[in-house]
């Protein structure tokens, strides 16, 4: 088989890239791409929150979606709260009471998969920030097509011949927690627990690009710290 | 005696304000919620059909303590070019702060936009209603509805509510005929009422949180419930147990068993609205 983008297998990801601690003035930064499918997240934090906002026993997580043209829309008030909500579990809020932790997402580039890009790429800047965390988040997507084939992290020309869309985020914890469903379109309890398993084992990729990412970074830096 | 059971009723008011987790937990140890509900049974849910009548069409809807009323009004508009047929279908979830404390004055909060979003993407991407049903004259004038969906008692649980609403408004929605005439005005003949729009499926939304300590999940929550547990999960099921939408996030505790006792949860819920919502609308 094969997809619209070259792509040979229906669980083949697109490739990934990411770079981290990108800007300077933010505490925590990083890009992530899912092959055309780019986003930019910060971190700011732990810092002043608003009184309306405060929580006397943990930190106030606030995500903020910015979209690649023109003004945020209710679409992306529906993106801001669910990465809010996937994210905010994985983070250990209650270290860092009557703070605020800022994230803002930027879309560079959209081509399907925004809601699993950015979640990724939030992970890896609260990395960057260096945030009491107690898990990963990673995320992938999968569709079923109207021939009924699941398909992995599709692109924006699969998304419109697709019948159902499924975003999945997961933890990397032992147990693999999912923190994350979001899934649309017509489908069978079946379908759906398929993309649950396909995501599960793809998202385990993902983690580990994160980490050899991270890895890669902190040699770097080592390295250049030997060296001056 | 009687001095001892009001200082016992004021001590557990004082309780459950101090220490709301470790009230609700106590009552969930024993399986049933703080107002006598099973952990799976879903609150008395009660439709009355064309509530407004001045709106083209209206339903109220009542899930335990929450209310929420849909009303819709149709105004001719013109139709975009590239879909010339198609006529437009607008939902907006208002929250304002007469339903409850934690809504504020002002633009709409997130939780509306949120919900209004997730109302939208679900009416356009699972193929329910025919929007080109809502057609004058092509490429001339169509129907463009506006569903404005109004909470007025929030206890929780106000996707599941607000979607009932809509769906029963949409079943009671009347339009007069209309007619594009050669000086292209739009003539409407009220006295000749059509009911344009056919529903293709019924969706039918159920909302379930799940406690982390004990893990429980419990269908139906209320407003302190869903503060109290930050994981929920939503279901949109059509009557012929094909899955719409699927949202849950908020924590880590939920795993596929989990989710498949809520499809099923699920499923008996699509059951019974459908037979309810038949009842209403032979009455």
């Amino acid at each position: 088989m094969k997809r619209s983008d070259g792509r040979t297998e229906p669980s083949q990801l697109r490739a990934f890239a990411a770079s981290q601690s990108l800007l300077n003035r933010a505490d925590g930064s990083a890009k992530f791409s899912f092959g055309e499918s780019t986003v930019i997240a910060s971190v700011v934090g732990p810092a002043e929150v608003k009184i309306r906002d405060e929580k006397m026993d943990e930190a106030t997580v606030e995500v903020i979606v910015r979209p690649a043209v023109g003004f945020p829309s209710t679409k992306d008030k529906l993106l801001e709260r669910a990465l809010r909500q996937t994210v905010e579990p994985t983070i250990l809020a209650g270290m860092m009471p009557r703070t605020l932790i800022q994230i803002v997402v930027q879309i560079v580039q959209e081509d399907g998969n925004m809601l699993s890009t950015a979640v990724n790429a939030i992970s890896l800047a609260m990395l960057d920030a260096g945030l009491p965390m107690n898990s990963l988040a990673a995320a992938v997507s999968a569709i079923i097509d109207q021939e009924g084939n699941l398909l992995l992290d599709p692109n924006s020309k699969e998304l419109e011949n697709a019948s159902s869309v499924h975003t999945f985020a997961f933890d990397n914890t032992t147990s693999y927690n999912l923190l994350l469903s979001h899934c649309i379109g017509t489908y069978s309890q079946e379908q759906y627990l398929d993309c649950l398993d396909a995501c599960k084992h793809a998202s385990e990729r993902v983690h580990s690009f994160i980490r050899t990412a991270v890895e890669k970074r902190i040699e770097k830096e080592y390295q250049q710290l030997q060296s001056s | 005696m009687t001095e001892n059971q009001v200082a016992s009723s004021f001590s557990f008011k004082i309780f459950e304000r101090i220490k709301p987790d470790e009230y609700f937990r106590r009552f969930i140890e024993e399986n049933v919620r703080p107002d006598g509900r099973a952990l799976h049974t879903f609150r008395p849910t009660s439709i009355r059909q064309g509530a407004i009548t001045t709106a083209n069409g209206s339903a109220m809807v009542r899930i335990g303590g929450t209310t929420v009323v849909c009303g819709i009004k149709a105004e001719v508009a013109e139709p975009r070019v590239d879909r010339p047929k198609d006529g437009f279908l607008v939902p907006n979830v208002e929250l304002s702060p007469i339903c409850s404390a934690n809504f504020r004055p002002g633009p709409p909060s997130e939780q509306a936009q949120v919900n209004a979003e997730i109302i939208n993407q679900v009416l356009i991407n699972c193929d329910i209603v025919d929007l080109s049903e809502l057609c004058i004259d092509e490429g001339k004038a169509v129907w463009s509805l506006y569903a404005d969906i109004v909470c007025i008692n929030y206890d929780g649980n106000i996707l599941d509510a607000s979607f009932l609403a809509l769906l029963c408004a949409l079943k009671d929605l009347s339009l007069p005929t209309a007619e594009v005439l050669p000086s292209s005005i739009v003539q409407a003949n009220s006295s000749m009422m059509i009911k344009p729009l056919k529903l293709r499926r019924l969706p039918i939304s159920s909302t379930f949180c799940i406690f982390a300590n004990p893990k429980v999940t419990l269908s139906d929550p209320t407003d302190s419930e869903e503060n109290l547990s930050k994981e929920t999960v939503s279901i949109i099921l059509d009557t012929d147990g094909k899955i719409l939408y699927v949202h849950k996030s908020g924590g880590a505790m939920c795993d596929a068993e989990m989710m498949k006792s809520c499809f099923s949860r699920a499923n008996e819920r699509a059951a019974e609205l459908n037979e309810l919502i038949e009842r209403t609308s032979s009455q």
